[in-house]
Protein backbone atom coordinates (compact mmCIF):
# COMPACT_ATOMS: atom_id res chain seq x y z
CA UNK A 1 0.00 0.00 0.00
CA UNK A 2 1.43 3.39 -0.64
CA UNK A 3 0.47 4.47 2.66
CA UNK A 4 3.78 2.07 4.03
CA UNK A 5 5.07 3.03 0.92
CA UNK A 6 4.93 6.53 1.93
CA UNK A 7 6.00 5.13 5.72
CA UNK A 8 9.03 3.76 3.90
CA UNK A 9 10.18 6.76 1.88
CA UNK A 10 12.85 8.28 4.04
CA UNK A 11 14.53 4.71 4.81
CA UNK A 12 13.96 4.47 0.97
CA UNK A 13 15.34 7.86 0.39
CA UNK A 14 18.44 6.96 2.56
CA UNK A 15 19.35 3.51 0.84
CA UNK A 16 19.10 5.66 -2.36
CA UNK A 17 21.66 7.61 -1.08
CA UNK A 18 24.06 5.50 0.89
CA UNK A 19 24.17 1.76 -0.89
CA UNK A 20 24.88 0.24 2.25
CA UNK A 21 21.49 -1.36 4.30
CA UNK A 22 19.76 0.85 6.53
CA UNK A 23 18.59 -0.37 9.99
CA UNK A 24 15.36 -1.09 10.83
CA UNK A 25 13.77 -1.58 6.97
CA UNK A 26 14.79 -5.37 7.03
CA UNK A 27 12.50 -7.21 4.86
CA UNK A 28 13.24 -10.91 3.92
CA UNK A 29 11.95 -10.51 0.05
CA UNK A 30 14.15 -7.59 -0.46
CA UNK A 31 17.71 -8.00 -1.50
CA UNK A 32 21.04 -5.98 0.23
CA UNK A 33 22.05 -3.61 -2.13
CA UNK A 34 25.46 -3.47 -3.04
CA UNK A 35 28.06 -0.86 -3.63
CA UNK A 36 25.78 0.71 -6.86
CA UNK A 37 22.29 2.29 -6.51
CA UNK A 38 20.30 -0.23 -8.10
CA UNK A 39 18.32 1.32 -10.75
CA UNK A 40 16.07 -1.41 -11.55
CA UNK A 41 12.51 -0.37 -10.28
CA UNK A 42 11.70 -2.03 -6.64
CA UNK A 43 9.61 -5.26 -6.23
CA UNK A 44 6.25 -4.21 -4.44
CA UNK A 45 6.34 -4.48 -0.90
CA UNK A 46 4.69 -7.75 0.47
CA UNK A 47 1.06 -7.51 1.91
CA UNK A 48 2.06 -8.61 5.20
CA UNK A 49 4.54 -8.48 7.61
CA UNK A 50 6.57 -11.39 8.79
CA UNK A 51 4.91 -13.46 11.34
CA UNK A 52 5.84 -12.87 14.83
CA UNK A 53 4.41 -14.31 18.04
CA UNK A 54 3.58 -12.06 21.39
CA UNK A 55 4.11 -8.66 18.71
CA UNK A 56 7.94 -8.54 19.17
CA UNK A 57 9.65 -12.55 18.67
CA UNK A 58 9.60 -13.50 15.31
CA UNK A 59 8.51 -16.99 13.71
CA UNK A 60 11.67 -17.81 12.80
CA UNK A 61 13.20 -18.07 16.25
CA UNK A 62 10.61 -20.66 17.29
CA UNK A 63 11.07 -22.73 14.05
CA UNK A 64 14.95 -22.57 14.89
CA UNK A 65 14.54 -23.87 18.18
CA UNK A 66 11.93 -26.52 17.05
CA UNK A 67 13.91 -29.51 16.33
CA UNK A 68 15.59 -29.61 19.13
CA UNK A 69 12.93 -28.51 21.58
CA UNK A 70 9.56 -28.94 19.99
CA UNK A 71 6.80 -26.85 20.58
CA UNK A 72 7.38 -25.49 24.00
CA UNK A 73 10.97 -25.03 24.16
CA UNK A 74 11.21 -21.10 23.16
CA UNK A 75 8.18 -20.87 26.18
CA UNK A 76 10.33 -22.32 28.69
CA UNK A 77 13.56 -20.72 27.75
CA UNK A 78 11.32 -16.98 27.89
CA UNK A 79 10.08 -18.27 31.63
CA UNK A 80 12.73 -19.32 32.59
CA UNK A 81 14.59 -16.25 31.55
CA UNK A 82 12.32 -14.15 32.89
CA UNK A 83 12.08 -15.93 36.59
CA UNK A 84 16.05 -15.83 36.37
CA UNK A 85 15.92 -11.73 35.73
CA UNK A 86 13.66 -11.47 38.53
CA UNK A 87 14.90 -13.31 41.08
CA UNK A 88 18.24 -12.13 40.57
CA UNK A 89 17.45 -8.50 40.80
CA UNK A 90 19.09 -8.16 37.50
CA UNK A 91 15.81 -6.44 36.33
CA UNK A 92 14.47 -4.42 39.19
CA UNK A 93 11.10 -3.75 40.02
CA UNK A 94 10.13 -0.17 41.26
CA UNK A 95 8.15 2.49 39.79
CA UNK A 96 8.80 2.57 36.35
CA UNK A 97 7.57 -0.89 36.06
CA UNK A 98 4.03 0.26 37.43
CA UNK A 99 4.25 2.97 34.40
CA UNK A 100 5.77 0.37 31.89
CA UNK A 101 2.87 -1.92 32.85
CA UNK A 102 0.18 0.74 32.69
CA UNK A 103 1.20 2.27 29.31
CA UNK A 104 1.92 -0.72 27.39
CA UNK A 105 -1.45 -2.00 28.55
CA UNK A 106 -3.04 1.30 27.35
CA UNK A 107 -1.13 1.39 24.17
CA UNK A 108 -2.20 -2.30 23.42
CA UNK A 109 -5.70 -1.74 24.23
CA UNK A 110 -5.86 1.34 21.50
CA UNK A 111 -4.18 -0.33 18.72
CA UNK A 112 -6.19 -3.69 18.90
CA UNK A 113 -9.28 -2.32 19.13
CA UNK A 114 -8.68 1.36 16.84
CA UNK A 115 -6.19 0.21 15.01
CA UNK A 116 -8.11 -1.84 12.45
CA UNK A 117 -11.05 2.24 11.93
CA UNK A 118 -7.33 3.67 11.62
CA UNK A 119 -6.13 2.05 9.00
CA UNK A 120 -9.54 1.92 6.82
CA UNK A 121 -9.26 5.45 6.94
CA UNK A 122 -5.79 5.82 5.74
CA UNK A 123 -6.61 3.26 3.05
CA UNK A 124 -10.03 5.44 2.13
CA UNK A 125 -7.36 8.80 1.88
CA UNK A 126 -4.93 6.72 -0.26
CA UNK A 127 -7.95 5.00 -1.84
CA UNK A 128 -9.36 8.63 -3.05
CA UNK A 129 -5.73 9.65 -4.27
CA UNK A 130 -5.55 6.77 -6.38
CA UNK A 131 -9.21 6.83 -7.89
CA UNK A 132 -8.14 10.81 -9.05
CA UNK A 133 -5.31 9.44 -10.80
CA UNK A 134 -6.48 6.45 -12.19
CA UNK A 135 -9.77 8.56 -13.57
CA UNK A 136 -7.23 11.55 -14.73
CA UNK A 137 -5.53 7.89 -16.49
CA UNK A 138 -8.89 6.69 -17.93
CA UNK A 139 -9.70 10.15 -19.27
CA UNK A 140 -6.70 10.72 -21.07
CA UNK A 141 -6.95 7.20 -22.50
CA UNK A 142 -10.28 8.04 -23.97
CA UNK A 143 -9.75 11.00 -25.25
CA UNK A 144 -6.74 9.32 -26.94
CA UNK A 145 -8.96 6.96 -27.91
CA UNK A 146 -11.50 9.06 -29.37
CA UNK A 147 -8.71 11.33 -31.04
CA UNK A 148 -7.77 8.65 -33.41
CA UNK A 149 -11.06 7.43 -34.26
CA UNK A 150 -11.82 11.51 -35.57
CA UNK A 151 -8.81 11.97 -36.94
CA UNK A 152 -9.42 8.04 -39.04
CA UNK A 153 -13.00 9.77 -39.84
CA UNK A 154 -11.51 12.80 -41.12
CA UNK A 155 -9.39 10.23 -43.40
CA UNK A 156 -12.20 8.38 -44.81
CA UNK A 157 -14.19 11.59 -45.19
CA UNK A 158 -11.32 12.78 -47.37
CA UNK A 159 -12.01 9.87 -49.43
CA UNK A 160 -15.30 11.26 -50.58
CA UNK A 161 -13.96 14.04 -51.73
CA UNK A 162 -14.48 13.45 -55.72
CA UNK A 163 -18.01 13.16 -54.68
CA UNK A 164 -18.23 16.90 -54.77
CA UNK A 165 -16.78 17.73 -57.68
CA UNK A 166 -18.54 14.74 -59.71
CA UNK A 167 -21.50 16.65 -58.68
CA UNK A 168 -20.32 19.83 -59.78
CA UNK A 169 -19.40 18.62 -63.60
CA UNK A 170 -23.02 16.45 -63.36
CA UNK A 171 -24.50 19.87 -62.94
CA UNK A 172 -22.46 21.86 -65.59
CA UNK A 173 -22.92 18.85 -68.04
CA UNK A 174 -26.70 19.03 -67.07
CA UNK A 175 -27.02 22.76 -67.71
CA UNK A 176 -25.78 22.91 -71.03
CA UNK A 177 -28.12 19.91 -72.05
CA UNK A 178 -31.29 21.78 -70.69
CA UNK A 179 -29.62 24.52 -72.84
CA UNK A 180 -29.39 22.70 -75.93
CA UNK A 181 -33.06 21.78 -75.23
CA UNK A 182 -34.71 24.26 -74.78
CA UNK A 183 -32.72 25.85 -78.04
CA UNK A 184 -34.10 23.48 -79.93
CA UNK A 185 -37.68 23.92 -78.11
CA UNK A 186 -37.69 27.17 -78.77
CA UNK A 187 -36.66 26.64 -82.69
CA UNK A 188 -39.71 23.92 -83.05
CA UNK A 189 -42.20 26.77 -80.90
CA UNK A 190 -41.42 29.40 -83.28
CA UNK A 191 -41.30 27.46 -86.61
CA UNK A 192 -45.08 25.89 -85.54
CA UNK A 193 -46.29 29.19 -84.26
CA UNK A 194 -45.53 30.58 -87.84
CA UNK A 195 -46.84 27.84 -89.58
CA UNK A 196 -50.21 27.78 -87.59
CA UNK A 197 -50.45 32.10 -87.74
CA UNK A 198 -50.70 31.14 -91.60
CA UNK A 199 -53.60 28.84 -91.00
CA UNK A 200 -55.11 30.52 -88.38
CA UNK A 201 -54.98 33.81 -91.06
CA UNK A 202 -56.31 31.69 -93.99
CA UNK A 203 -59.38 30.89 -91.89
CA UNK A 204 -60.19 34.33 -90.84
CA UNK A 205 -60.31 35.40 -94.27
CA UNK A 206 -62.51 32.47 -95.59
CA UNK A 207 -64.88 33.32 -92.41
CA UNK A 208 -64.84 37.06 -93.05
CA UNK A 209 -65.19 36.29 -96.58
CA UNK A 210 -68.26 34.29 -95.91
CA UNK A 211 -69.86 36.09 -93.48
CA UNK A 212 -69.39 39.16 -95.55
CA UNK A 213 -71.27 37.80 -98.37
CA UNK A 214 -74.18 36.04 -96.31
CA UNK A 215 -74.66 39.44 -94.98
CA UNK A 216 -74.59 40.86 -98.55
CA UNK A 217 -77.43 38.54 -99.90
CA UNK A 218 -79.42 39.08 -96.90
CA UNK A 219 -79.25 42.75 -97.41
CA UNK A 220 -80.31 42.19 -101.15
CA UNK A 221 -82.96 39.81 -100.72
CA UNK A 222 -84.79 42.26 -97.76
CA UNK A 223 -83.94 44.86 -100.41
CA UNK A 224 -86.07 42.56 -103.27
CA UNK A 225 -88.96 42.08 -100.97
CA UNK A 226 -91.80 45.47 -102.07
CA UNK A 227 -93.81 46.86 -99.73
CA UNK A 228 -96.98 44.62 -101.74
CA UNK A 229 -95.32 41.32 -101.13
CA UNK A 230 -94.72 42.74 -97.22
CA UNK A 231 -98.34 43.69 -96.56
CA UNK A 232 -99.50 40.31 -98.44
CA UNK A 233 -97.16 38.67 -96.02
CA UNK A 234 -99.16 40.41 -93.38
CA UNK A 235 -102.11 39.03 -94.02
CA UNK A 236 -101.51 35.70 -94.87
CA UNK A 237 -99.39 35.58 -91.31
CA UNK A 238 -102.36 36.63 -89.13
CA UNK A 239 -105.01 34.27 -91.17
CA UNK A 240 -102.14 31.46 -90.58
CA UNK A 241 -102.24 32.64 -86.64
CA UNK A 242 -106.14 32.70 -86.20
CA UNK A 243 -106.47 29.17 -88.12
CA UNK A 244 -103.53 27.79 -85.37
CA UNK A 245 -105.27 29.70 -82.71
CA UNK A 246 -108.59 27.76 -83.40
CA UNK A 247 -107.07 24.71 -83.45
CA UNK A 248 -105.20 25.46 -80.72
CA UNK A 249 -108.70 26.25 -78.45
CA UNK A 250 -110.45 23.14 -79.58
CA UNK A 251 -108.15 21.09 -78.52
CA UNK A 252 -107.58 22.87 -74.97
CA UNK B 1 -30.46 17.84 -83.89
CA UNK B 2 -28.07 14.97 -82.94
CA UNK B 3 -25.51 15.07 -80.47
CA UNK B 4 -26.91 14.11 -77.08
CA UNK B 5 -23.85 14.08 -74.29
CA UNK B 6 -25.44 11.57 -71.86
CA UNK B 7 -21.84 12.22 -69.94
CA UNK B 8 -23.81 12.22 -66.60
CA UNK B 9 -22.06 10.21 -63.42
CA UNK B 10 -24.60 8.24 -61.34
CA UNK B 11 -24.06 10.19 -58.01
CA UNK B 12 -24.72 8.29 -54.90
CA UNK B 13 -26.30 10.86 -52.60
CA UNK B 14 -26.35 9.05 -49.48
CA UNK B 15 -23.03 8.01 -49.59
CA UNK B 16 -22.04 11.47 -50.23
CA UNK B 17 -24.69 13.07 -47.54
CA UNK B 18 -22.65 10.64 -44.76
CA UNK B 19 -19.35 12.09 -45.86
CA UNK B 20 -20.20 15.71 -44.80
CA UNK B 21 -18.68 17.29 -41.39
CA UNK B 22 -21.52 19.14 -39.39
CA UNK B 23 -20.10 22.18 -40.63
CA UNK B 24 -20.80 21.95 -44.07
CA UNK B 25 -24.06 20.76 -43.98
CA UNK B 26 -25.42 23.55 -45.22
CA UNK B 27 -23.58 23.97 -48.46
CA UNK B 28 -24.18 20.23 -48.96
CA UNK B 29 -27.84 20.96 -48.63
CA UNK B 30 -28.10 23.78 -51.33
CA UNK B 31 -25.58 21.83 -53.25
CA UNK B 32 -28.25 19.13 -53.15
CA UNK B 33 -31.37 21.11 -53.92
CA UNK B 34 -29.19 22.57 -56.49
CA UNK B 35 -28.79 19.93 -57.99
CA UNK B 36 -31.94 18.21 -57.89
CA UNK B 37 -33.78 21.69 -59.40
CA UNK B 38 -31.89 20.81 -62.17
CA UNK B 39 -32.33 17.69 -63.03
CA UNK B 40 -35.90 17.82 -62.69
CA UNK B 41 -35.67 20.46 -65.65
CA UNK B 42 -33.57 18.10 -67.24
CA UNK B 43 -36.07 15.52 -66.91
CA UNK B 44 -39.30 17.77 -67.85
CA UNK B 45 -37.68 18.82 -71.18
CA UNK B 46 -38.13 16.63 -73.77
CA UNK B 47 -35.00 15.04 -75.45
CA UNK B 48 -36.24 15.97 -78.64
CA UNK B 49 -38.87 17.92 -80.31
CA UNK B 50 -42.01 16.66 -81.61
CA UNK B 51 -41.41 16.43 -85.35
CA UNK B 52 -43.21 19.16 -87.69
CA UNK B 53 -46.29 17.29 -90.08
CA UNK B 54 -45.35 19.07 -92.91
CA UNK B 55 -47.49 17.02 -95.08
CA UNK B 56 -50.54 18.78 -93.37
CA UNK B 57 -49.43 22.03 -93.64
CA UNK B 58 -48.51 21.16 -97.67
CA UNK B 59 -52.29 20.64 -97.28
CA UNK B 60 -54.06 23.32 -95.62
CA UNK B 61 -51.83 26.95 -96.10
CA UNK B 62 -52.82 27.81 -99.55
CA UNK B 63 -49.30 29.95 -99.79
CA UNK B 64 -47.19 27.68 -102.31
CA UNK B 65 -44.02 28.55 -101.66
CA UNK B 66 -44.13 29.19 -97.87
CA UNK B 67 -44.41 25.40 -96.74
CA UNK B 68 -41.78 24.11 -98.71
CA UNK B 69 -39.17 27.03 -97.62
CA UNK B 70 -39.79 26.48 -94.13
CA UNK B 71 -39.28 23.46 -94.68
CA UNK B 72 -35.80 23.55 -96.21
CA UNK B 73 -34.68 25.99 -93.60
CA UNK B 74 -35.82 24.18 -90.67
CA UNK B 75 -33.59 21.05 -91.59
CA UNK B 76 -30.95 23.09 -92.93
CA UNK B 77 -30.77 24.59 -89.11
CA UNK B 78 -28.04 23.43 -87.39
CA UNK B 79 -28.25 24.60 -83.15
CA UNK B 80 -24.90 25.00 -81.92
CA UNK B 81 -24.46 22.69 -79.13
CA UNK B 82 -23.40 24.87 -75.79
CA UNK B 83 -19.54 24.93 -75.54
CA UNK B 84 -18.51 23.96 -72.03
CA UNK B 85 -16.06 26.45 -70.74
CA UNK B 86 -16.65 25.36 -66.94
CA UNK B 87 -15.74 21.61 -66.47
CA UNK B 88 -12.11 23.18 -66.62
CA UNK B 89 -12.17 24.92 -64.36
CA UNK B 90 -13.60 21.84 -62.35
CA UNK B 91 -10.85 20.08 -62.79
CA UNK B 92 -8.62 22.47 -61.86
CA UNK B 93 -10.05 22.80 -58.23
CA UNK B 94 -10.26 19.10 -58.22
CA UNK B 95 -6.54 19.43 -58.31
CA UNK B 96 -6.04 21.76 -56.21
CA UNK B 97 -8.03 20.00 -53.39
CA UNK B 98 -5.97 16.17 -54.31
CA UNK B 99 -2.53 18.37 -53.07
CA UNK B 100 -4.37 20.06 -50.10
CA UNK B 101 -6.09 16.77 -49.28
CA UNK B 102 -3.08 14.63 -48.96
CA UNK B 103 -1.23 16.90 -47.05
CA UNK B 104 -3.99 16.82 -44.69
CA UNK B 105 -4.00 13.38 -44.78
CA UNK B 106 -0.28 13.19 -44.01
CA UNK B 107 -0.28 15.47 -41.26
CA UNK B 108 -3.70 13.49 -39.88
CA UNK B 109 -0.90 10.38 -39.71
CA UNK B 110 1.29 11.69 -38.09
CA UNK B 111 -0.83 13.01 -35.58
CA UNK B 112 -2.57 9.45 -34.94
CA UNK B 113 1.22 7.73 -34.92
CA UNK B 114 1.69 10.72 -32.12
CA UNK B 115 -1.60 9.65 -30.34
CA UNK B 116 -0.76 6.05 -30.77
CA UNK B 117 2.74 6.60 -28.76
CA UNK B 118 1.00 8.67 -26.22
CA UNK B 119 -1.99 5.47 -25.54
CA UNK B 120 0.97 2.92 -25.43
CA UNK B 121 2.76 5.09 -23.26
CA UNK B 122 -0.66 4.94 -20.94
CA UNK B 123 -1.21 1.41 -21.32
CA UNK B 124 2.31 0.22 -20.33
CA UNK B 125 2.30 2.35 -16.98
CA UNK B 126 2.22 0.47 -14.03
CA UNK B 127 0.18 0.40 -11.96
CA UNK B 128 -0.20 3.04 -9.52
CA UNK B 129 -0.42 0.74 -6.70
CA UNK B 130 3.04 -0.45 -7.45
CA UNK B 131 4.15 3.26 -7.89
CA UNK B 132 6.30 5.11 -5.58
CA UNK B 133 6.68 8.84 -6.01
CA UNK B 134 9.89 8.61 -8.53
CA UNK B 135 7.98 6.38 -10.83
CA UNK B 136 5.12 8.51 -10.37
CA UNK B 137 7.04 12.23 -11.14
CA UNK B 138 8.57 9.78 -14.63
CA UNK B 139 5.04 8.75 -15.74
CA UNK B 140 3.27 12.22 -15.22
CA UNK B 141 6.25 14.82 -15.48
CA UNK B 142 3.63 17.41 -14.52
CA UNK B 143 3.56 16.15 -10.98
CA UNK B 144 7.40 16.72 -10.06
CA UNK B 145 7.57 19.71 -7.92
CA UNK B 146 9.74 22.14 -8.13
CA UNK B 147 12.21 22.43 -5.74
CA UNK B 148 14.45 25.34 -7.15
CA UNK B 149 12.03 27.64 -8.04
CA UNK B 150 10.11 27.40 -4.88
CA UNK B 151 12.75 25.61 -2.78
CA UNK B 152 10.30 26.11 0.70
CA UNK B 153 7.31 23.34 1.23
CA UNK B 154 4.59 23.03 -0.60
CA UNK B 155 7.41 23.64 -3.65
CA UNK B 156 4.73 25.44 -5.35
CA UNK B 157 2.68 28.29 -5.31
CA UNK B 158 -0.31 28.49 -2.45
CA UNK B 159 -2.69 29.39 -5.39
CA UNK B 160 -2.26 26.11 -6.76
CA UNK B 161 -2.80 23.85 -3.33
Amino acid sequence: MLSRLALRAAPAALRNLSPCLSAGAVHAARSFHGSQPCAAPYPPLPEKAGAVRFGVIPEEFFQFLYPKTGVTGPYMLGTGLILYLLSKEIYVINHETITAVATLSLLIYGVKRYGPSVAAFAEKLNEEKLATVATVKNDSIKALETAIEEEKREQWRIEGRSYLFDAKRNNIAMLLEINYRERLLMVYNEVKKRLDYQIAMQRLKRRKEQDHMISWVESRVVQSITPQQHKESIAKCILDLKALSKAAQATV
Amino acid sequence: MAGRRVALKAIDWMAFAERVPLDQRVMFNTLKTTSDAISSRLTSLPEKPPAIDWAYYKKTIALPGLVDEFEKKFSALKIPVPVDSETAKVDAQEKATEKDAMAYVEASKARVVEYEKELARFRNMIPFELMSYDDLHEAFPETKLDKEKYPYWPHKPIADL
